[in-house]
């Protein structure tokens, strides 16, 4: 309490010897003043016992009130000498005390201020441990929540990769016919060239120059098969989506490799307007055939009824004025009435007797998921154009 | 080689699948001549000569059935073989009610296309020959004056020289003149040729109306 110096750690012997000391001090200071000044100084005193009292605590600064006034009255207020005392000793008497009371209450308030401070900081650490545990919780929470939530994600984003799956094979489904054609017309060709490689190696007088050109036609002819084989099992391929820098224009053209025959049978023309300049996209290879794949087969279906004009199915790729691409597929089909435009994207809508209706929602999704947009417009009875944007690749991260 | 003044055409729109039969049919050393769509068939000059088409059934813009029906309605008769990539009933039905000679799901066996085009080429030897034969009984028939053309038709329809002398309000002289005539001029061995000639330009003359 007021007992408490401010130097705590001494030892209380220690602190009345500092007392004892810094009276000694001030007294052979003040005799030392007093030959070349002449004055009595005892002046001093008040300071000791003001600094004793300061560092060293109030009983210290009583032992120090009480050898200053013995050292003043023997050694500066006369009749010099003598340890008695007379009434004109006590003014200084009463100043040393008075300057000890000061000193004291100045001590006591400041460590009842310090304590204060003191008692209120160790509350305020309390009270910052314990918001510091709070926010530690809310942050565990916090992460857990999210971890929680990524996994969520993730299960979505599982989910929807495996619908997107799921909704591709319908797609190479419905064009099984189309895609089977793609891989009889190269086994077609193998088999032509290699009975003409056997007829011109069974003449009487073998030409093995023309059995060389049609064995080689063959082995193209098996070639292009695998090709398509392997282009098909990609695109119901299990896997995680994944980007990589894609032209748009070798996407357009594996995929019309697969609606070929579709297109052909249905007695359309095909109007191919790619631009070679298209930058390069970001984004899922798979995944944009696939969205083509149903933009290609939607048009073709839409022209399947249409008489009376040509059915042009037009395929537009160009650069996008600011940034990226854009990519129109364009047909002259029956065209889709207003009433029916807002609800094209949802899923589960269609307007087949065959189809899931999943196709054009997967296909925005798809887009949206690569941070474009797709998009339709429509007049009945002349035709409907989809449009989607994609953004160019950063050339960052090669 | 007997073969040699014979062509074989070919339309099919894959390349690959197009060298691979020209190859195939050039190899038992027939001539070729292969085309990638109707229209560049439609456009070319293809010698007068015994042919037949190898058609492919589905190509982009005129489908094979189209152009055989457009060759069939312009009295263009080719022997056709239709190649397809996968042959259903009412294709299969359409094609052959149309006169096809043959219609071959591909990939189409060598054998197979081989014997397909000896055939046809066969068959459109024999219908060159027909045609030949009837044209010249065509032109034989046509240098007849009428009197003789009614003598004629009299004839066929087995009338006897007095009957047909009554008939036309002549004597039996001027009629065996004038069938005399009609023998010479079409040539005709014996009545029986005669009425076989007769008969076939009739028949024909029916059909190609």
């Amino acid at each position: 309490m007021i007992e408490q110096s401010l130097v705590r750690n001494f030892a209380a012997p220690l602190r009345y010897c500092a007392a004892i000391l810094i009276v000694t001090a001030a007294l052979l200071l003040s005799l030392g003043l007093q030959e070349p000044f002449g004055n009595p100084s005892w002046f001093l005193f008040p300071a000791a016992i003001l600094a004793i009292t300061w560092f060293f605590g109030n009983r210290p600064g009583w032992l120090a009130v009480a050898l200053s006034t013995l050292a003043v009255q023997y050694y500066f207020i006369p009749p010099l000498r003598t340890w008695a005392l007379r009434p004109r000793d006590i003014p200084f008497i009463v100043s040393f005390v008075a300057c000890e009371v000061v000193a004291n209450r100045i001590v006591a308030w400041r460590i009842r201020t310090e304590n204060a401070l003191r008692e209120s900081r160790d509350q305020l650490e309390v009270r910052v441990a314990e918001r510091t545990a709070d926010l530690k919780d809310a942050n565990d929470a916090l992460r857990k929540q999210m971890e929680e939530q990524s996994r969520t994600e993730e299960a979505l984003e599982v989910a929807r990769a495996e619908l997107a799956r799921v909704v591709r094979i319908t797609t190479v489904g419905e064009l099984a016919a189309s895609i089977a054609h793609e891989v009889n017309q190269p086994l077609a060709a193998v088999v032509a060239n290699a009975d003409a490689c056997v007829a011109w190696l069974t003449l009487k007088t073998p030409d093995l120059a023309e059995a060389q050109a049609a064995a080689m036609r063959a082995v193209e002819g098996a070639t292009r098969a695998s090709d398509v084989i392997v282009r098909i099992r990609t695109l119901i391929s299990k896997g995680v989506p994944q980007k990589t820098k894609v032209d748009i224009n070798d996407v357009i053209n594996d995929t019309l490799t697969l609606t070929k025959e579709q297109v052909t049978r249905n007695n359309v023309s095909l109007s191919l307007q790619l631009d070679t300049d298209v930058p390069q996209v970001m984004g899922d290879r798979i995944q944009l055939q696939q969205v083509i794949l149903n933009l290609v087969a939607n048009a073709v279906e839409a022209m399947a009824n249409v008489s009376g004009r040509d059915r042009i199915l037009e395929i537009r790729s160009q650069r996008e004025q600011d940034h990226g691409i854009r990519l129109s597929v364009q047909d002259a089909g029956v065209g889709i009435s207003e009433e029916l435009i807002p609800r094209l994207f949802e899923p589960f809508f269609t307007t087949r007797a065959r189809g899931i209706g999943m196709g054009l929602a997967i296909s925005r999704s798809i887009v949206e998921a690569h941070g474009g947009r797709l998009w339709v417009e429509s007049r009945l009875n002349q035709g409907t154009v989809f449009q989607l944007t994609l953004p160019e690749t950063e050339d960052v991260d090669t | 080689m007997k073969s040699a003044d014979s062509i074989v055409l070919i339309v099919d729109d894959d390349a690959m699948v197009r060298e691979g039969i020209q190859s195939l049919v050039r190899s038992i050393g027939l001539r070729v001549l292969s085309f990638a769509s109707a229209a560049e068939f439609l456009s070319a000059k293809i010698p007068d000569v015994p042919k037949c088409l190898i058609l492919d059934v589905r190509m982009p813009g005129q489908s094979g059935l189209d152009l055989h029906r457009q060759l069939m309605n312009s009295k263009v008769e080719i022997p056709t073989v239709f190649i397809s990539g996968h042959g259903d009933i009412p294709m299969t039905v359409r094609a052959m009610k149309q006169g096809a000679m043959e219609f071959l799901t591909k990939p189409v066996r060598g054998q197979d296309l081989v014997d397909a085009v000896q055939n046809a080429l066969e068959r459109d030897r024999a219908l060159r020959k027909e045609r030949a034969e009837f044209e010249s009984i065509r032109k034989r028939f046509e240098s007849l004056t009428p009197r003789e053309t009614e003598v004629l038709n009299l004839v066929v329809s087995g009338l006897l020289n007095k009957q047909i002398a009554d008939e036309l309000g002549m004597s039996e002289l001027t009629v065996k003149t004038h069938r005399a005539h009609v023998m010479e001029k079409t040539k005709a061995d014996s009545l029986a040729s005669l009425v076989r000639m007769a008969e076939r330009l009739k028949s024909y003359s029916h059909i190609n109306k």
